[in-house]
């Protein structure tokens, strides 16, 4: 079969100058890999998260109870609308791997029969899934907070300070328990038999429970639990609190719907990023075809004729694109899933191709190009043969005699040399090479538009990046306020005030020591249904360690009775709440009527928290002048020495008897908060980094593609004495020109882009909005970064100018 | 005004060592091969040439003659495969790279372009003191006074302030020459300078090299245009890549180029001695004679005493009118006295045929035959 000499030509186009089909190619593969690894990890994550989290059969009711017996789990077991119910003991036990000396409190959960595990199943890691007699097994994420390893010893603290052994068997993932909770303490699991070794009662503390039907309504779920509780309660049992959640809403979903929210919109972004690239690309093609096109259309060609081809031979670079980024975008569609999985423990069901994204991937592939291109291609088709075999370079200088038209001094220009000229009258000439940088600059005007779009959406991105980053941390820092004290001690029993006082005073570096109580409760619906667990803390009233951010009314007094302030996570249930305001909880099992007096900030993913004055607290728990939980403040408050009066404080008290549950660092639980919160900030700078990497990509094509047209230019320049540094110079400088520009615009768009994400990232990790910082770090690292990038963008360009030798760009025969 | 522009007039100029004669260019076997998918194609072929400084010159030739290929080898805009350039005393393509190469042009020579090649972005003045910023010479703040001065020289000074779209294209070209001239080079090199000019704005530009070279450049144009030839002092005519012997091509001028080259790779050279006779009355003549060096005398007869009927000088020639007509030499032709005399010598046959094939040569010839016949009988 014969081809036509048309297409003989398509196909002489797309191979014949190798570095440009690369360009096009590039341009065009670059926003159907994005959108592919996009569009691909959102379908995977979004499916796979609620997936294999269902798929572990998460408990859609949690109640923690006063000791229960088998007697009570089989009346849970068989109550109405429960499907599977589950007891274990859990309790809090320090642990660390035989050697060191560091302690970690791990969470212990007790399983009845790891056989028979029908709620919250474990996943096998590693190592044995059950562990036998004496023998334990750690979740995943324990096994970096520990840091040990299977095979490893670990030595578990008592409560009365003696010390048992037993080897880690095994690692497994529990996406359900203490999912979503970033405070929580990591899991391990022992069998019920090696209860007693820890001097732990045989009995259950906890109840896990799926419902038969509507695991997915939240209502009923809660509904039914609260049903559950007050017959469990009728019954002589005592629910301490309790926890609801539907089957397939991972507890991160909110995060992670956020993350994928930010992941659309850059993968939106990315698609208009890629199309002026491609616009640019495959206008610039165009310009060095008008020859062809004069020729074709010389020798008879019509338009129609020269548009078919064009487009087939840019739907020949979008077939060639996707053949390169379709597999690739699979590639890293999967990879971004398994990240975000692991970073949230949950897991992905497998590789497999995605329909949703390819087609996307199709369609960005072929439509795209053909839509961006489809101006320049039209406009190619339509030129005439004069024009088009004139060329260019003949309209510069031949325009009187060749045309007979003067093309003249366009208004921009005129500007631009009267400003130059109005310069050189007050004293200042600018270099005749720079002044060339940037009036090329300008001469693509639109081209010179799309690039900066590319370019400031990148910066932008990447400065609002680092300016949310530090609101974030400025706002765990104002969070910190709630965690001033150095040192804080939890005990098994109430402890009198002055006893402690007198003596962790002992202990070389503590200054004051404050006692606190603490009373679990739950908050309820005007109809006296459970809502959600209440911590209140009983800090004194004129307490220190305590820096609240008040959104709303007053701080706790000390002659507060049944009054508190309480944190933004109400707004949930009580949009209009307001100091003031009277609202039911349950406390102590006895249900009253407390009056709100403040709202305070605070993470509202750590459940919902209150704080009413010692005074009145100590008085209700029949604890006055007692506590058992004190907060220290030491001399010196870095994090380093924080841990090390723990550990003095936490000898010295066990030394002397006191029951101590646990010690540690004031700022311990905010630090492993503010780690959470990396995981997020990375994904915002590997975002930052895709879009600053297509930005530059914009940058290199349209420096490409200016060197390209302008090899005359260079070429002349070459003529009249510019070496190869003169050259690259003239180039570099031109691309740093559109960086400085493009940095300028990201500086202003920077701002919107900041007070967006801190908005989509904020009610996703704290679900309260926060107030917005500005970092110098960004806009630096950004400045450094667009000199940097534009340079480097320009430099394979220049040094392709400085290279040429001049015959071949002023082709003189 | 204030001189902008060296002046180097040619007495000045010390002689080149061993030479007698100072050049501005000298080329050693030049050759240019180009490759390409139908194989190669030598464009140069062994190209000799000395040009002195201070002299005007053009070089002619047909499209893809390699006039414009010689050109590129003299301002180092491209490489010969073979052979030396030296322009200025610089070996330019020894030990010295492209980019070097492009800063010693800023500094030494000028480039004139057919279609101007001004940088459209930057106006008549910017592109003037342009080759100043490259070769970094003058001090900054001297510069616009210096490339407005260049301007006020091709007429330009009240176009400075203007983009080159802005102004007329033989505005353009003289802005081209004031940019060429902008680091004062003693050697201008013009390809077509007015190939895309109209006569008047043309005639404006040689009046401009004319007034450099009376500054003491040197200038070597390439030009179509046989009225700009006239204007030069040399003349050199380039055929397939060979150089056409300048006594060939002014004493046979009409001939055409491929005529020149032949008569040029065959005619001998022969050293005649002052009064040595070259030609004898009666005798059969086979070759024509073109006088490359010193003046020969035609005589009616034979001896020391006969009547001088003419005195034939550099580039006339003898011979033809017997070639041509037949028969024996009507006249006697002695060599000078004074200095030696040096002819090309042709070979009748290859003459009368390569006449045969120039009408308008024949024609030509013709008329001088005529004209010395009538000479010759009127004597």
């Amino acid at each position: 079969m014969t081809i036509r000499p048309r297409w003989r030509k398509v196909i002489h186009d797309l191979f014949d100058n190798k570095a440009r089909t690369l360009l096009v190619v590039f341009s065009i593969a670059v926003g159907v890999f994005s959108i592919g690894v996009i569009a691909g990890a959102f379908v995977i994550i979004a499916n796979d998260m609620s997936e294999s989290y269902a798929a572990n059969v998460p408990a859609n009711i949690e109640l923690r109870m006063v000791d229960f017996d088998d007697a009570t789990l089989e009346s849970v077991q068989n109550y109405h609308g429960i499907e599977e119910a589950e007891g274990r003991r859990v309790f809090s036990i320090r642990a660390r791997v035989q050697g060191s000396t560091k302690w970690t409190v791990l969470e212990l959960a007790a399983f009845d029969d790891f056989e028979d595990n029908q709620v919250n199943l474990l996943m096998p890691i590693e190592g044995k899934a059950i562990p036998g007699k004496r023998e334990v097994v750690l979740e995943r994420d324990a096994l970096n907070r520990v840091h040990a390893d299977v095979g490893d010893v670990l030595e578990f603290q008592l409560p009365d300070g003696s010390i048992k052994t037993m080897p880690v068997v095994g690692v497994v993932q529990d996406t359900a328990m203490g999912a979503g909770d970033f405070l929580a303490s990591p899991y391990a699991y022992i069998d019920q038999n090696t209860l007693q070794f820890l001097q732990e009662s045989p009995t259950y503390n906890r109840v896990y429970a799926t419902v038969s039907e509507n695991g997915d309504d939240i209502e009923y779920v809660r509904a039914l639990g609260a049903e559950l509780k007050t017959d469990l309660e009728k019954g002589g049992a005592y629910v301490i609190r309790s926890r609801f959640a539907e089957t397939h809403l991972h507890p991160l979903a909110t995060t992670v719907n956020a993350i994928l929210g930010i992941l659309l919109a850059l993968g939106i972004l990315i698609v208009f990023l890629s199309s002026s690239l491609i616009a640019n690309t495959l206008s610039a093609l165009l310009q060095q075809h008008t020859r062809h096109i004069g020729v074709i259309k010389l020798i008879g060609g019509r338009s129609r004729q020269v548009l078919a081809m064009y487009l087939v031979l840019i739907m020949s670079f979008g077939i060639l694109a996707l053949a390169i980024a379709v597999p690739l975008g699979g590639q890293g569609a999967y990879g971004l899933a398994v990240f975000v999985a692991s970073e949230l423990n949950f897991n992905v069901l497998g590789y497999r191709i995605i329909p949703l994204a390819l087609i996307i991937q199709i369609l960005v592939g072929l439509l795209v190009p053909l839509i961006a291109g489809l101006a320049p291609v039209i406009g190619g088709a339509r030129v005439t043969v004069v024009e088009a075999i004139s060329g260019e370079a003949a309209r510069d200088e031949m325009s009187r005699q060749g045309s007979g038209k003067k093309r003249g001094v366009s208004r921009w220009e005129w500007i631009q040399t009267r400003f130059t000229i109005l310069l050189a009258k007050r004293g200042i000439h600018i270099p005749r090479p720079f002044v060339i940088s940037l009036r090329n600059t300008f001469r693509r005007r639109s081209r010179l538009l799309l690039t900066l779009f590319t370019l400031t959406m990148g910066g932008a991105i990447f400065i609002a990046v680092f300016n949310v980053r530090v609101t974030l941390h400025d706002y765990i820092g104002a969070i910190s306020h709630y965690f001033v004290a150095d040192v804080s001690l939890d005990f098994e029993v109430p402890y009198r005030l002055h006893e402690m006082e007198q003596a962790v005073m002992q202990v070389p570096g503590v200054v004051r020591v404050e006692g606190w109580q603490f009373v679990s409760g739950e908050l309820l619906d005007p109809e006296g249904n459970a809502l959600e667990n209440l911590n209140i803390f009983a800090p004194p009233a004129e307490s220190e360690l305590i820096v609240p951010i008040l959104v709303k009314g007053r701080w706790i007094q000390p002659d507060d009775v049944r009054k508190f302030a309480i944190s933004e996570a109400a707004y949930k249930y009580y949009p209009n709440l307001a100091p003031g305001d009277f609202v039911k909880v349950n406390v102590l099992g006895k249900e009253e009527t407390w009056e709100v007096v403040g709202i305070f900030k605070f993470v509202d993913r750590e459940g919902m928290l209150a704080y009413a004055p010692y005074e009145y607290i100590s008085q209700t728990t029949n604890l006055a002048n007692q506590a058992y939980m004190f907060r220290i403040v030491t001399d010196r408050h870095t994090r380093s020495y924080q841990d090390m009066k723990a550990e003095e404080l936490d000898a010295f008290l066990r030394e002397r008897g006191y029951k101590l549950h646990n010690a540690e660092a004031g700022s311990a639980s905010l630090d492993i908060a503010v780690e959470s919160l990396d995981i997020l900030v990375t994904f915002l700078l590997i975002m930052a980094a895709l879009t600053a990497i297509v930005g530059s990509m914009g940058l290199t094509g349209t420096m490409g593609m200016n060197v390209l047209e302008r090899t005359r230019e260079i070429g002349i320049t070459r003529a009249i004495g510019a070496d190869d540094r003169a050259v690259m110079r003239t180039v570099i400088a031109e691309g740093v020109v559109i960086g400085m520009i493009s940095f300028g615009l990201a500086i202003i768009l920077s701002i919107p882009f900041t007070y967006m994400l801190s908005t989509i990232v904020s009610m996703a990790v704290f679900e309260t909005p926060i107030e917005v910082h500005f970092t110098w770090m960004g806009y630096a690292i950004w400045l450094g970064l667009v000199l940097a990038l534009s340079a480097v963008a320009s430099i394979v360009p220049a040094r392709n100018a400085a290279t040429m030798t001049i015959r071949e760009v002023l082709a003189y025969e | 005004m204030r001189e902008i522009l060296s002046v180097a007039p040619i007495a000045s100029v010390s002689p080149a060592e061993g030479a007698g004669v100072s050049y501005m260019i000298e080329t050693h076997e030049i050759v240019k091969t180009y490759k390409n998918a139908a194989g190669e194609f030598e464009v140069l072929k062994g190209i000799d040439l000395t040009i002195e400084r201070g002299q005007f010159v053009s070089i002619v030739g047909k499209s893809g003659s390699g006039k414009s290929t010689l050109l590129n080898m003299i301002t180092g805009i491209d490489h010969p495969t073979a052979g030396q350039m030296i322009v200025g005393g610089v070996d330019i393509y020894h030990n010295m790279g492209e980019s070097q190469r492009s800063r010693w042009r800023g500094k030494n020579l000028g480039i004139v372009f057919q279609f101007f090649q001004l940088l459209p972005m930057l106006t008549l003045l910017e592109n003037v003191m342009l080759p100043m910023d490259y070769a970094d010479m003058y001090d900054f703040d001297e510069r616009p006074g210096r490339a407005k001065e260049l301007l006020n020289l091709v007429g330009l000074e009240k176009e400075a302030s203007k983009l080159p779209a802005a102004v007329s294209t033989g505005q353009q070209q003289a802005a081209a020459i004031a940019r060429a001239m902008a680091c004062d080079p003693p050697l201008l090199v013009a390809d077509e300078p007015t190939g895309n000019l109209d006569s008047k704005s043309a005639d404006k530009i040689i009046e401009v090299f004319e007034h450099l070279v009376e500054r003491g450049k040197t200038i070597v144009m390439v030009t179509h245009d046989p009225s700009l030839t006239s204007r030069t002092h040399r003349n050199i005519i380039i055929s397939d890549g060979e150089l056409i012997n300048e006594t060939v091509s002014r004493s046979l001028p009409l001939l055409r180029h491929r005529h020149m080259l032949e008569i040029t790779k065959k005619a001998t050279r022969k050293t005649f001695q002052p009064g040595e006779v070259i030609l004898k009355c009666g005798q059969g003549v086979k070759d024509l004679h073109l006088i490359v060096r010193g003046s020969v005398n035609v005589m009616k007869k034979n001896g020391n005493g006969g009547k001088v009927l003419a005195r034939l000088n550099e580039n006339d020639f003898f011979g033809e009118i017997e070639l041509l007509r037949g028969g024996e030499a009507i006249a006697c032709v002695r060599a000078g006295d004074g200095s030696p005399v040096e002819t090309l010598v042709v070979n009748g046959e290859d003459f009368l045929r390569i006449v045969k094939e120039s009408p308008i040569t024949a024609e030509a010839l013709g008329k001088i035959v005529e004209a010395r016949l009538k000479q010759n009988l009127e004597s």
